[in-house]
């Protein structure tokens, strides 16, 4: 697939050209935020923000919220209308990382099952949203401190999954196509672009080992003796225990997660009769395995915490082929509690062994 | 693409009153649905919220389909408020069905608490469309009370059926009753059947499916003969909101019937 060069200024008027027919989102950073290192996105008006960040590690959000929104009509009673009303704008977002495109992987599994070969059903609105959202990733720069990607099989980089992917060498970037869609991205501006030269591959080259030894120094002391894609945290009750003691079931790291793909579906009275949105939800929640007659398959939290962790490197795993933590840290960055899924992991993996 | 969300209008039909808490319904959806014995859909009471429930009529009824129906939350207490020609919605079936290959000539033991006959009801109208296929049939139901024992009229046509039986219990004593009395387990202890080849279909509340289960491993079944109801909240039916979710399983994809060996792997799956 076809790379190119592309000079700072250059790649802010391909990204303005790109605005005149796309939804285009960049990552920005927030100067009032708690973690002014961490851009977040915002969508292109009339021009290129000038606080775009292309540096760094991975955005406050993955790509989730582009593919899932956090609330959608899905539904609409009475109705006759079989098909499915979807909204999903042809849209462009720079700056998903290596652990992002990974998130997506899971969605194409449990939502679009026809083309991920997995037994699923189709689902219209993740579909529809999937096909018209280009992902233009981002190699990262610099590691965040809770950045784990390489103890779960994942690089800081995108290898594949991308339409794009930009990688920042010396005066600019090269632009690598993954697909045909993002290729076509770079027809008819060949005046912005010009050839990617040895000294910028290898200049590329360097900065992915330096940030990827980076990632694999700073987790040094998280290292388990067991392989990230074989892990049983069946655990003991008290190691759980201990691991959840600070959780509060806010349900941040669900939300932040690039995998939790869980939903609740809600009723609200409308015009003429109801709508159903589609809601993201948290597994943390006590209500979240609650039957109408108030059984619930885990009261406890520690019951609910383990399953989220185990969701992602067991269950999943199990029914996709897929581990489903793809060490981005969001969890981390985002709990008030604190809690590391590195060191939950570490303290199971060991109180196990004991026990 | 097909909306796999949308509910389809149906109009209630019928409402039986079978226990002061519980009562069967027919609907007729505008858009028909069929199901198969096991398979569950999810029920919309408008502008309230959807609830998953098994269909207790026969799978081979046309046009319409039956659930019989315990008042236990906010969607079931609103439905208790429709009447006779209000529509609710109704999307699916989801879910596998029984593997009635799998039952030919043996012996099935139909285990039944409480409401958990209703799902079950669904079975046994399909097992009794050919009796003969099957060794025996033997349907065991537990009720708190007298009261409290769904479709009383049909129990003693169910005896009549060739090759069936129906026996019954209460969990205690009751001036109306003169039959057994005990938990369900209680009518597990001596089934004349060949028990490391005999299939079981149970259905009940969690705590009944997890003594059930004990009991008839205990009597020598076979995990991957004994078929457990799962009870868990479900929201899309569809294997994606994740709110059924067991370990590995999604129970209204992979489910809702699992077989023991299946949730052998968990310490308490109910």
């Amino acid at each position: 697939m076809r790379e190119v060069f592309i000079g700072r200024e250059n790649l802010l008027k391909l990204i303005g050209r790109w605005a005149r027919d796309h939804r285009v989102y960049v990552p920005v950073g927030f100067d009032d935020m708690n973690h002014p290192e961490t851009p977040d996105y915002v969508l292109v008006e009339d021009e290129v923000p000038q606080n775009m960040i292309l540096e760094g590690a991975a955005p406050a959000h993955s790509a989730k919220p582009f593919l899932f929104y956090p609330r959608e009509v899905v539904a609409n009673y009475p109705t006759s209308e079989t098909e499915a009303r979807v909204d999903a704008p042809s849209t462009i977002v720079i700056g998903p990382r290596g652990c992002d495109v990974r998130g997506v992987e899971k969605f194409d599994k449990v939502y679009w099952s026809t083309k991920h070969f997995t037994e699923e059903y189709d689902d219209p609105f993740y579909i529809e949203k999937r096909e018209n959202t280009l992902l233009v990733t981002i190699d990262c720069t610099a590691p965040k401190e809770t950045c784990f990607c390489t103890m779960v099989g994942g690089k800081p980089y995108a290898e594949d999954g991308f339409d794009l992917n930009l990688s920042l060498v010396t005066g600019g970037c090269i632009l690598a196509a993954g697909t045909e869609a993002g290729e076509k991205l770079l027809e008819g501006s060949g005046d912005l672009l010009s050839d990617v030269l040895d000294s910028h591959r290898e200049e590329r080259d360097r900065n992915r080992n330096s940030v990827t030894e980076a990632v694999e120094r700073q987790n040094a002391e998280f290292k388990v003796d067991v392989p990230y894609d074989r892990h049983n945290l069946e655990g003991t009750k008290e190691a759980w225990e201990e691991v959840t003691r600070d959780c509060v079931a806010c349900g941040a790291c669900n939300r932040c997660c690039p995998t939790c793909t869980c939903f609740l579906l809600v009723d609200h009275s409308a015009k003429g009769g109801y709508e159903r949105t589609r809601d993201w939800d948290t597994c943390l929640s006590i209500g979240y395995a609650r039957t109408g007659g108030g059984g619930n398959s885990r009261p406890y939290l520690s019951e609910r915490l383990e399953n989220r962790i185990r969701c992602k490197y067991e269950y999943s795993r199990d029914r996709y082929g897929l581990v489903t933590c793809t060490g981005c840290g969001r969890c981390i960055d985002v709990c008030m509690g604190k809690i590391d899924m590195r060191e939950a992991i570490k303290h199971v993996v060991t109180e196990m062994a004991k026990a | 693409m097909k909306n796999l969300y949308r509910p389809i209008e149906s109009v209630i039909e019928d409402i039986k009153p079978e226990t002061p808490n519980i009562t069967t319904y027919r609907f007729r959806p505008k858009e028909p649905i069929t199901f198969e014995a096991g398979q569950f859909v999810e029920l919309t009471v408008p502008g309230v919220g959807e609830a998953p429930f098994t269909p207790s009529s026969d799978p081979g009824m046309k046009d319409a389909l039956e659930i019989t129906i315990m008042r236990v939350g906010t969607v079931t207490a609103a439905l208790e408020q429709l009447k006779v020609g209000d529509t609710v919605g109704l999307r699916g079936p989801y879910g596998h069905g029984y593997n009635f290959d799998d039952f030919e000539g043996r012996e099935i033991l139909v285990v039944g608490g409480g409401v958990g006959l209703a799902p079950l009801r669904s079975l046994i109208y399909a097992l009794f469309h050919k009796p003969e296929r099957f060794k025996k049939i033997s349907i065991r139901y537990g009720a708190r009370t007298p009261a409290d024992i769904v479709y009383k009229d049909l129990l003693p046509e169910w005896e009549k059926v060739p090759n069936a039986e129906v026996q019954l219990t209460i969990d205690a004593p009751h001036p109306d009753w003169s039959g057994t009395v005990g938990v369900i387990t209680v009518l597990l202890e001596d089934v004349p059947f060949d028990m490391k080849s005999a299939v079981a279909c149970v259905c009940g509340p969690p705590i009944m499916l997890k003594f059930v289960n004990i009991k008839l491993l205990e009597k020598g079944m076979q995990p991957e003969n004994i078929y457990h109801s799962m009870e868990r909240n479900m929201s899309c039916g569809l294997g994606k909101c994740g709110h059924c979710m067991l370990g590995k399983y999604y129970i209204c994809k992979d489910g809702p019937v699992l077989t023991a060996a299946q949730i052998a792997e968990f310490e308490d799956p109910f």
